[in-house]
C-alpha cells in the first residue's frame, strides 16, 4: 500500500516535472526570435525593415538628396514606386518599394523662425527628438507630440501621428504652409491661402502625393510641464475618464490586461522648479508584464492576482520639464500596433469590448492598452476630420502572433465607427475609407492630379486608394 | 512593478563587476589605459572625423547611441562596446544589416551603404581609424 502510495506520488510529481518542462519549453519556442530576410538580394540590394520588421524590401535604388533642388531634379527619372522613408517607425506597408527608396535623412534642420508670432520653418526630414531640442533653443514648443520621439517630422504629419490632450489637434493640426515636390519635379507652395486644396489634401499625405520637404509650423511659446504617472483601477478610472479629459492639458492612459489596473499619465503647464524625470522604467516594466505572461498563462485569476498586488505598491512619479522632454519617449522594446480614432462617445464601449475579448479569448496579450483624446482638425485624409476622437491602441510584443488585432479587435474598432491610423495595422481598402472620410473623393481626385501615372503608390497604397 | 527588478539587478551587477575588474586586469596587464564609462553628454560630443559618415550618424545613429534609455550601447563607451567588438566586425555588420532588438535593418540609416555602416560601427565602438586589431 505503502509502496502504492509512493508510485501515486512519485507518478503526480513526474506529471507535474513533465507538465511544468513543457510549459516552459513551448514559452522558449514561441520566445525565440523571428526569422529575419536575407540582408542582401540576389541582385545585391540591402535590406530595408520597418522597426517592427514585419515590412521589408529590397530598393534597387536608394537616394537622399541633399536639398530641395536635389530632389526635384531626381524625381522625374526616378523609378516607380518612388517611396519615401522617415525614421520607418510606419507598422503598415507605406514605405516598401522594390524601386526608389528616398531617405528625408539630409533635409533636417530648422530653416527659419517667427519669435513674435511663434512659427518656425523646418525641413521636413527632422526627426522629432531633435526639433524639440531646436525649437526650444528658440523659445518654442510643438504644443503636442506622439508617445516615440524618433519619426521624422514629414513620416508623422503624412500619418497623422498625434498626442493626447481634448484641446490638442494631431502633429499636422499645426502646419500653416508646406513645399512638396510632385512626381513630376515640380516644387508647389501650398497653405490656406496658396494651393489651398493640395494643402487640404496633401497635410496628411501618406506619401502619396509627391515628398514634402518643408514645413511651417504653428508653435507655441516653450512651457514647462508637470508629468504625473501613477496605478489607477481601470474601472474607476474608464467612469472619471471624461472628467479626467476636461481636466488636463493632456491625459492618456494605458489599461494592462489582466490586471484589473491601469497607468494614468498627466501632464499639466507649471512653474514649478524642474524634477528630471530619471531614467526609463517603461522597458523594465513591460518586461515584468511579460514574465507574469509566462508565469502564469493558464492561471489568469493569479495573473490578475500578482500584477495587482505589485502594481498597487508602485508610488506615483512626478517629473517637470520642458515638455519636448516629457511628452514623448524611448520606446527601445519592439512591438506591432493597431490604432483606431473612434467618435469619442464610442471611445469607452469600444474598449471595454476590447478589453473583455482580449481577456476572454488572449491570455498571451501583455502589452497595455492605450487610450488617447485627439482634438478635431480639418485635413481631408486625416482620421480626426471634423470630430473628436478617442484613440485606442493595441500592442502585441514583436515576438508575437498578433493575428488577434485583425480578429478579435479591428471589428469592434469598426463597429464604433473608428477611423484607423495611417501608420499602424488595418485591413481597409478604398471602398472603406471613402465610406469614413467626407473628402476622401476631393483628396483622391487631387492625388491623381499630382500623380496621374501612380509613380508614388506602393502595393499599400494602391489597396488603399484603389481596392487592388 | 519592482518586485522582479532588483533580481536581474543583482544578478546583472555581479556578472558587470565580473567582466569590470577582467577587462581591468587585462588592461592594466599590458599597460593600456582601461576603459572608462562615458555620460551621455560625453557621449553626444563625439563625431566621425569624416565629414560624410558624420553626416550619416547625426541622422541616424547618434538618435538612440547616445540615450541610455534606448538600451543600445553608448557612442566611444567601451566598457560597453568591447565585448561587441570581440565578436569581430563581420559578426557587427550582420547585426547592423539585419537589426538587433530595438534597431531596425541598417540601424535606421537607410541611405548608409555596408561599408558606411561598418565604418559607423567602427566609430561608435571608439575603434574609428582602426581595423579588427587595432584596439
Amino acid at each position: 500500500m505503502t509502496m502504492t502510495r509512493r508510485k501515486a506520488l512519485a507518478a503526480g510529481a513526474g506529471a507535474v516535472a513533465l507538465g511544468a518542462g513543457g510549459l516552459a519549453g513551448r514559452r522558449l519556442w514561441l520566445d525565440r526570435e523571428p526569422p529575419s530576410p536575407q540582408t542582401v538580394d540576389v541582385h545585391g540590394n540591402a535590406l530595408w525593415t520597418n522597426w517592427t520588421g514585419h515590412e521589408h524590401a529590397w530598393p534597387a535604388t536608394r537616394l537622399a538628396p541633399a536639398d530641395e533642388a536635389e530632389l526635384a531634379a531626381l524625381m522625374p527619372r526616378a523609378a516607380a514606386p518612388i517611396r519615401a522613408v522617415g525614421s520607418g517607425h510606419s507598422f503598415t506597408g507605406l514605405v516598401p518599394t522594390d524601386a526608389t527608396l528616398i531617405s528625408l535623412d539630409r533635409l533636417n534642420g530648422l530653416v527659419a523662425h517667427d519669435a513674435t508670432h511663434h512659427r518656425a520653418t523646418v525641413r521636413a526630414g527632422t526627426r522629432l527628438a531633435a526639433l524639440g531640442e531646436a525649437l526650444a533653443a528658440v523659445g518654442q514648443e510643438m504644443p503636442n507630440l506622439p508617445d516615440i520621439n524618433k519619426q521624422s517630422l514629414a513620416g508623422a504629419l503624412a500619418t497623422g501621428t498625434h498626442g493626447t490632450g481634448k484641446t490638442m489637434m494631431a502633429l499636422h493640426g499645426g502646419v500653416t504652409a508646406l513645399r512638396l515636390v510632385t512626381p513630376s519635379g515640380d516644387v508647389v507652395a501650398c497653405s490656406r491661402d496658396q494651393n489651398p486644396d493640395l494643402f487640404h489634401a496633401a497635410r496628411v499625405g501618406l506619401g502619396a502625393f509627391g515628398i514634402v520637404t518643408e514645413v511651417t509650423l504653428q508653435n507655441a511659446p516653450l512651457r514647462r510641464l508637470r508629468k504625473t504617472t501613477s496605478i489607477v483601477e481601470t474601472e474607476a478610472l474608464l467612469q472619471g475618464w471624461p472628467d479626467l479629459a476636461d481636466r488636463h492639458r493632456n491625459v492618456e492612459f494605458l489599461i494592462i490586461p489582466f490586471s484589473g489596473r491601469a497607468l494614468l499619465i498627466t501632464l499639466d503647464e507649471t512653474d514649478e522648479p524642474p524634477v528630471a524625470r530619471g531614467p526609463d522604467r517603461d522597458a523594465d516594466g513591460l518586461m515584468q508584464l511579460k514574465l507574469l505572461r509566462d508565469l502564469f498563462e493558464f492561471v489568469p485569476a493569479l495573473r490578475r492576482r500578482a500584477a495587482a498586488f505589485f502594481l498597487d505598491r508602485e508610488p506615483p512619479e512626478v517629473a517637470v520639464d520642458e515638455s519636448w522632454k516629457l511628452l514623448a519617449n524611448e520606446r527601445p522594446i519592439r512591438f506591432t500596433e493597431m490604432e483606431y480614432h473612434v467618435p469619442i462617445e464610442a471611445q469607452v464601449g469600444a474598449l471595454r469590448e476590447i478589453l473583455r475579448r482580449i481577456e476572454t479569448s488572449r491570455r498571451d496579450v501583455f502589452f497595455p492598452v492605450e487610450v488617447r483624446i485627439v482634438a478635431p482638425d480639418d485635413a481631408w485624409l486625416s482620421p480626426f476630420y471634423g470630430r473628436e476622437s478617442g484613440s485606442i491602441a493595441v500592442h502585441a510584443y514583436y515576438k508575437d502572433d498578433h493575428a488577434f488585432l485583425y480578429d478579435l479587435v479591428e471589428p469592434v474598432l469598426r463597429a464604433a465607427g473608428g477611423r484607423p491610423h495611417w501608420g499602424k495595422l488595418h485591413a481597409l481598402g478604398a471602398r472603406e475609407l471613402r465610406a469614413l472620410y467626407p473628402m476622401w473623393d476631393a483628396a483622391a481626385e487631387m492625388r491623381q492630379a499630382v500623380d496621374p501615372e501612380g509613380r508614388m503608390l506602393n502595393r499599400h497604397l494602391r489597396r488603399v486608394f484603389f481596392d487592388v | 512593478m519592482q518586485f522582479v527588478r532588483h533580481a536581474p539587478a543583482v544578478v546583472g551587477g555581479v556578472v558587470g563587476a565580473v567582466v569590470a575588474v577582467g577587462a581591468l586586469v587585462a588592461a592594466c596587464s599590458d599597460g593600456r589605459e582601461p576603459p572608462r564609462a562615458l555620460s551621455e553628454a560625453e557621449s553626444a560630443a563625439l563625431a566621425p572625423a569624416d565629414p560624410h559618415l558624420a553626416e550619416l550618424y547625426e541622422t541616424s545613429c547618434k538618435a538612440c547611441h547616445t540615450v541610455r534609455d534606448s538600451l543600445a550601447p553608448l557612442t566611444g563607451d567601451r566598457t560597453q562596446w568591447d565585448a561587441r567588438w570581440a565578436q569581430g566586425e563581420e559578426t557587427l555588420l550582420r547585426v547592423a544589416l539585419a537589426g538587433k532588438n530595438g534597431m531596425p535593418a541598417g540601424g535606421q540609416c537607410f541611405s548608409c551603404s555596408p561599408d558606411d555602416l561598418r565604418a559607423l560601427t567602427r566609430f561608435m565602438a571608439g575603434r574609428e581609424g582602426a581595423g579588427q586589431e587595432g584596439g
